[in-house]
C-alpha cells in the first residue's frame, strides 16, 4: 500500500476503530479520533515533503505537460472488463486540497472536544466523510471519484440531523438532495465523456487524451459544471448551503464549507475544464456572469443576516464565488487564484465556524445584536475573530489577499474566447464586493466585540479551553503563513495549473 | 446430472410434505431445517455442478445465465425459509393467529422455487409456461397464508385475479406466436420469426410483454403489487419481492434472448419509455407511504424500472449488469425485508413512524437496515450503487442520455423516501419506554451476513467479472 493509499486508509481505519469501542466510552472515543487525525496530518507532512522533493526537480517538465503531471502513482485494476481502475495520484493542487482537508479535520475533531450526545456515531461518520474527501482529492478514475464524492456528501445527513440546530432535518434534507441532484447530472456528463472517448476507460488521463466534438462539449460541459457547481454553491443553486451551514454542528460547518464545498471548484477545475476546454471557452462567459452574481449576492446577503451562522454561510458564498470567478477566467492566474481560494476559504471558514460554535457553547445565542462587549472577557476568541474577519476582506499579510488579487487579475487579464469588455466589467463589479465585506465584516465584529458587555451574564464566560486554543491557532497561524509566504503555495501548485491552462490553448478544434 | 439441483428441490418439497404428515405437531421443528438442508444440498449442487448440459432433447438446458439464476433462486428460497422460522415455529413476542402449517408452508415454497428453476432452462415454450404456472401458482397461495387475517386473503384474491389476467394475456401471446410460426421449440422459433408477418407478430409481442409487465411490476401492470405485499405474511413479501422479480426477469430473458429477441430490438424507445415511467411513478408514490410493506413494494416497483435498462440497445453489457444488479437487489432487498419481519415479529407494527429510535434501541439491525435502505438508493460504495452504475452505463452507451438523467435524478428521489425510515431510526428520538427488542439468533446471523455482502458486493469486483465473463460466451453461444 502506498502513501496515498495510506491517506485515505487512515481516517477509515480510524472509523473502524471508533465503531469497535462500546459507546460509554466517549472519552477515549475523543482521542482516538484526534490521535488519528493526528497522523493523518503527520503523513500529510510527509506527503508535502516527498512531493516537493520529487516534483521540484521537474517543474518545467510538469509546466509544459499537456497533461497533469502525477506523483506516487497507484493503479490497480478493479473491474477491468468496464475499465475502471483504482487509479490514485497526485499532483500540486491535489496535495494543497490534501493538505487543507487534514488541517481542517484535525482542528475539527479537536473543536468537537465538547460533542457529548452519541459520541461515538458522531466520530464515526465524521471519519468516513473525511475518508470521501480525502478519495476524491486523489483518484484520477471517474468512478472512484464519483465513488468518493457522494461518500463525502452522504454522512451530512445523519451528521446534521442528529447534531445539528434549528431546522436541522429540513436543511439536512434540502442539503443532501441538492447536492445528490447535482452528482446526478455530473454521473450523466461522466458515462457521456465515457462512451463518446471510445476508449473503454473512466481514466481522467486518458480521457483527456481526446478531444471530443464541439457540440458534444457544448452540452457535457454546462452539465458537468453546474453538477459541480451546486456543492460550489454556484448561483442559483447556492441555496441549500446557508441552511445547512447554519444548522450543522460545528465540526461539521466547518469541513463541510471548510473543504466539501471545494470540491466543487475542484471538479469544475479538474474534471470540467480539464477534459472539456472548448466547452469551457464557450460558456465562460455565463458562468462568469454566474459567480460574480455570487460574488455580490452573497456579500448583501450577509449583510442583512443577524446570525452568526447565516452571516458566515452568505459570506462563505460569496467567497465560494471567487473560486469559480476564477476558474471562469480560464487563464493561469484565475486559476491559480481559484486554488489559492479554495484554500484560503477552506481555512478561513473552518476558523469561522470552529469559534463560532465555541462562542455559542457559552453565550448558547448566535444572534449578533444580542452579543457586545465579548472581547473583554474572551481575548483569545477576539483574536482569532479579528484574523478570521480580515483574511476574509482581504487584507494584506493574510492569505486571502493573495488569492483575491489573483482572481481579480484574472479577470482583468481575461481569456481571448470570451468578450473583453464584458469580463473586465464583471471583475470591476466583483472588485465592489470587497467594500460590501469590509462592511459587514467590521461592523459584525465590532458588534460582537466591541463595546460595553451588554449581557451581565456574559461577565462569567471563560476563554477558549486548550483544545480550542490549539485548534483555532493552528488555522489562524495558517492564514498568516499563506498569506506572508504565498509562494510557498504558489510554488506548489503553480506547475499543475499550468498544465491544466495548457490544455486550453493546445486543444485543437476538430 | 444437469438436473441434480431440481431434482433436490422437489425431493426435499416432497419430503417436507410427508415428513410433515407423519410426524407429531411437537417434532414439526425439524421440518425447517430440513427443507434448509435440501435447499443448501441444491445450491452446492448447482454451484459444483456443470454450468452447461442439456437434457431431454435439448428441451431443458443450462447454460451460464441460467447457472447464475439457479443461484439466485436457492439463495432467495434459503434466505426466506430461514426468516419465516420464527414465525412459523411461534418464536415472536406478537402471536400472529393463522400463521402456522410448517410443512404445506415450506413444501409450496419449494414448488415455486422448483418452477423458477425450470423457467430458466426451458427451451420450449410449453415447458416455459407451465414452468411460470409452477412458480405462481403456489405463490397465491403463499400470498394469502395468514387466513383469519382479511387483508391477507384480498392480498390472495387480488394475485389470483390479477395474475391469471397476465397469465392468459401470455398465454394468447405465446399462442399466436405459435400460430405465426408453427414451431415451439425456441431456436426454431426465433429463426421463424424473423420471417414472419409483422402485423400479428406486433400483436403478439405486445400480449407477452404485458404479462411480463406483470410479472415484473412495470407501470402500467403493477396494480396488484403494493396490496399483495402489504397483505402477504411478511416473509412471503420478502420472497415475492426477490424471486418473483428473478422469475420475472429469466422470463424476459427467455423472451427476448431466445424467441423474439430480433423483433423486439427495435423497441428500444418503447422500453426506454417504460423503464422511466416504472421509476418515476415507483418513486413518487413510495414516498407518501407510511406502511413500510406497502413502501417496500413501491420501491420495487422503482427498482424494475433501474432493472430493465439494460435491455437497451440489446448491447453485450446489458446482460452481465443486469445479472450483476439481480444479485445485488436479492442481497440487499433481502437484508431490507430481515430486519422488517424481525420488527414486525417483535412489535407487531408495520409503520414507518413505528420504527423511531431504533438506532439507540437496536443499532446493529438499525445499521444494517440502513445499509439496505443506502444501497437500493444507490449510494456509494454498496453494491446498490456499483450494481446501478453499470446498468447506466449500458443506456448511455445507447445513447439515451436523457434516460440516464431521468434515471440518476430518481435515484435522488428515492433516497428522499429512504431518508424517511433512516430519520425514524437514527433522528428520531425512541418512543418513551423503548427497551431493545430481542433477536434470535438465527436472523441476527443472516442480518449479519446480509449487511456484509450487501457493503462489499460492490467493491469486490469478483462476481461481476465472472458474470461478465460467463454472460460474454453466452451471448456468443446463443
Amino acid at each position: 500500500m502506498g502513501l496515498l493509499s495510506w491517506i485515505i486508509a487512515v481516517p477509515f481505519i480510524t472509523m473502524l476503530f471508533v465503531v469497535c469501542v462500546p459507546a460509554r466510552q466517549w472519552r477515549a472515543i475523543r482521542w482516538i479520533s484526534a490521535f488519528g487525525c493526528g497522523i493523518h496530518l503527520v503523513l500529510t507532512t510527509i506527503l508535502v515533503y516527498r512531493y516537493w522533493q520529487e516534483a521540484s526537480p521537474n517543474m518545467e517538465a510538469i509546466r509544459s505537460a499537456n497533461l497533469a503531471t502525477l506523483f506516487f502513482v497507484e493503479r490497480i485494476p478493479w473491474f477491468p472488463s468496464l475499465g475502471i481502475t483504482y487509479y490514485i495520484g497526485v499532483d500540486g493542487i491535489s496535495v494543497s486540497m490534501i493538505v487543507l482537508t487534514s488541517l481542517i479535520i484535525f482542528t475539527g475533531s479537536l473543536a468537537s472536544w465538547y460533542v457529548d450526545i452519541r459520541t461515538k456515531e458522531f466520530y464515526a461518520l465524521l471519519l468516513l466523510l473525511v475518508t470521501g474527501v480525502f478519495g476524491v482529492f486523489v483518484s484520477y478514475d471517474l468512478f472512484l471519484f464519483f465513488m468518493f464524492y457522494e461518500l463525502a456528501v452522504l454522512p451530512m445527513y445523519l451528521l446534521i440531523g442528529i447534531w445539528g440546530t434549528g431546522p436541522k432535518e429540513y436543511a439536512a434534507m434540502k442539503l443532501t438532495l441538492m447536492l445528490l441532484v447535482g452528482s446526478a447530472f455530473v454521473l450523466v456528463g461522466f458515462f457521456a465523456l465515457y462512451h463518446a472517448s471510445g476508449l473503454h476507460t473512466f481514466d481522467l488521463q486518458q480521457l483527456a487524451t481526446v478531444t471530443y466534438k464541439n457540440d458534444f462539449q457544448r452540452w457535457v460541459f454546462p452539465m458537468v459544471f453546474v453538477g459541480f457547481g451546486v456543492i460550489g454553491a454556484l448561483y442559483p443553486f447556492h441555496t441549500w448551503s446557508p441552511d445547512g451551514h447554519s444548522s450543522a454542528p460545528t465540526a461539521v460547518s466547518m469541513l463541510h464549507a471548510g473543504v466539501l464545498m471545494k470540491l466543487g471548484g475542484y471538479g469544475a477545475l479538474r474534471i470540467a475544464v480539464y477534459l472539456l476546454p472548448e466547452g469551457a471557452k464557450m460558456w465562460a462567459l455565463f458562468f462568469m456572469v454566474l459567480s460574480t452574481i455570487n460574488i455580490v449576492y452573497g456579500s448583501f446577503g450577509a449583510i442583512m443576516q443577524k446570525d452568526l451562522k447565516y452571516f458566515t454561510a452568505y459570506s462563505s458564498v460569496s467567497h465560494c464565488g471567487f473560486v469559480l470567478f476564477g476558474v471562469a477566467t480560464l487563464n493561469v492566474i484565475g486559476f491559480k487564484g481559484a486554488v489559492l481560494q479554495m484554500f484560503s476559504h477552506g481555512i478561513m471558514t473552518g476558523l469561522f465556524f470552529a469559534l463560532i460554535g465555541m462562542v455559542y457553547g457559552r453565550t448558547h445565542t448566535r444572534v449578533i445584536p444580542e452579543m457586545g462587549g465579548l472581547a473583554k472577557v474572551m481575548p483569545w476568541f477576539a483574536t482569532m475573530f479579528y484574523i478570521g474577519g480580515l483574511a476574509s476582506l482581504g487584507l494584506p499579510g493574510l492569505s486571502g489577499f493573495v488569492a483575491e488579487t489573483h482572481v481579480f487579475l484574472g479577470g482583468v487579464f481575461g481569456n481571448p474566447w470570451s468578450d473583453r469588455t464584458a469580463t473586465l466589467l464583471l471583475t470591476i463589479v466583483a472588485t465592489m464586493s470587497i467594500v460590501v465585506t469590509a462592511v459587514y465584516v467590521l461592523r459584525g465584529l465590532a458588534t460582537v466585540f466591541q463595546g460595553p458587555i451588554t449581557n451581565e451574564h456574559y461577565l462569567e464566560l471563560t476563554d477558549a479551553r486548550l483544545p480550542e486554543r490549539l485548534s483555532t491557532g493552528i488555522l489562524a497561524a495558517t492564514l498568516f503563513v499563506v498569506g506572508l509566504l504565498p509562494w510557498l503555495f504558489i510554488n506548489l501548485t503553480e506547475s499543475s495549473i499550468v498544465a491544466i491552462a495548457n490544455r486550453l490553448t493546445t486543444a485543437g478544434t476538430p | 446430472m444437469v438436473m441434480l439441483p431440481e431434482i433436490i428441490v422437489i425431493v426435499t418439497a416432497f419430503a417436507v410434505l410427508l415428513a410433515d404428515l407423519f410426524l407429531d405437531e411437537r417434532r414439526r421443528v425439524v421440518l425447517a431445517p430440513l427443507a434448509l438442508v435440501g435447499l443448501g444440498a441444491a445450491f452446492v449442487a448447482g454451484l459444483a455442478g456443470t454450468s452447461s448440459g442439456e437434457v431431454f432433447g435439448g428441451r431443458f438446458v443450462i447454460d451460464a445465465v441460467g447457472w447464475w439464476f439457479r443461484l439466485f433462486f436457492i439463495l432467495a428460497a434459503f434466505v426466506t425459509v430461514v426468516v419465516s422460522l420464527d414465525l412459523l415455529d411461534g418464536r415472536t413476542s406478537v402471536r400472529m393467529r393463522g400463521i402456522g402449517f410448517r410443512g404445506e408452508y415450506y413444501s409450496v415454497l419449494l414448488f415455486t422455487i422448483a418452477g423458477m428453476l425450470y423457467l430458466s432452462a426451458a427451451r420450449d415454450m410449453i415447458t416455459l409456461y407451465v414452468s411460470l404456472e409452477l412458480s405462481t401458482l403456489p405463490l397465491f397461495v403463499l400470498a394469502a397464508w395468514r387466513r383469519d387475517h382479511a387483508p391477507s386473503g384480498e392480498a390472495g384474491l387480488k394475485y389470483v385475479i390479477y395474475g391469471a389476467l397476465a397469465s392468459s394475456l401470455l398465454l394468447y401471446g405465446l399462442a399466436l406466436v405459435y400460430g405465426i410460426t408453427g414451431e415451439t421449440r425456441m431456436d426454431a422459433l426465433a429463426a421463424a420469426v424473423t420471417k414472419a408477418s409483422p402485423g400479428a407478430l406486433w400483436f403478439a409481442s405486445g400480449l407477452i410483454v404485458c404479462g411480463l409487465g406483470f410479472k415484473l411490476t412495470l407501470v402500467p401492470f403493477h396494480m396488484w403489487a403494493a396490496d399483495v405485499y402489504e397483505g402477504a405474511p411478511t416473509p412471503v413479501t420478502a420472497y415475492l419481492s426477490v424471486a418473483s422479480k428473478g422469475a420475472g426477469l429469466v422470463f424476459a430473458f427467455q423472451i427476448y434472448y431466445r424467441m423474439l429477441g430480433p423483433w423486439l430490438q427495435d423497441w428500444d424507445l418503447a422500453i426506454a419509455f417504460c423503464a422511466a415511467a416504472t421509476m418515476t411513478f415507483g418513486n413518487l408514490v413510495a414516498i407518501v407511504q407510511n406502511n413500510i410493506k406497502r413502501f417496500m413494494a413501491f420501491s420495487a416497483i422503482s427498482q424494475a424500472g433501474y432493472l430493465i435498462l439494460g435491455f437497451i440497445g440489446a448491447n453485450a453489457e446489458g446482460v452481465p449488469a443486469m445479472l450483476f444488479y439481480m444479485l445485488v437487489y436479492v442481497v440487499t432487498n433481502l437484508l431490507a425485508f430481515a430486519c422488517i419481519v424481525w420488527f414486525g415479529n417483535e412489535t407487531g407494527r408495520e409503520r414507518i413512524e413505528d420504527y423511531r429510535g431504533l438506532a439507540q434501541t437496536n443499532p446493529m439491525v438499525a445499521l444494517g437496515f440502513m445499509l439496505a435502505l443506502f444501497s437500493l438508493a444507490g449510494i456509494p460504495p454498496l453494491s446498490g450503487f456499483v450494481g446501478k452504475y453499470f446498468l447506466f452505463s449500458v443506456t448511455a452507451q445507447a445513447g439515451m442520455h436523457w434516460l440516464v438523467a431521468v434515471a440518476a435524478v430518481n435515484s435522488t428521489v428515492s433516497l428522499y423516501y429512504y431518508l424517511r425510515v433512516i430519520r425514524q431510526m437514527y433522528i428520531e428520538p425512541p418512543a418513551e419506554g423503548a427497551t431493545t427488542l430481542p433477536i434470535t439468533g438465527t436472523l441476527a446471523v443472516t442480518i449479519g451476513v446480509l449487511s456484509a455482502a450487501t457493503a462489499l458486493l460492490g467493491i469486490i469486483p469478483f462476481f461481476y467479472e465472472t458474470i461478465h465473463v460467463h454472460t460474454i460466451s453466452w451471448l456468443a453461444s446463443l
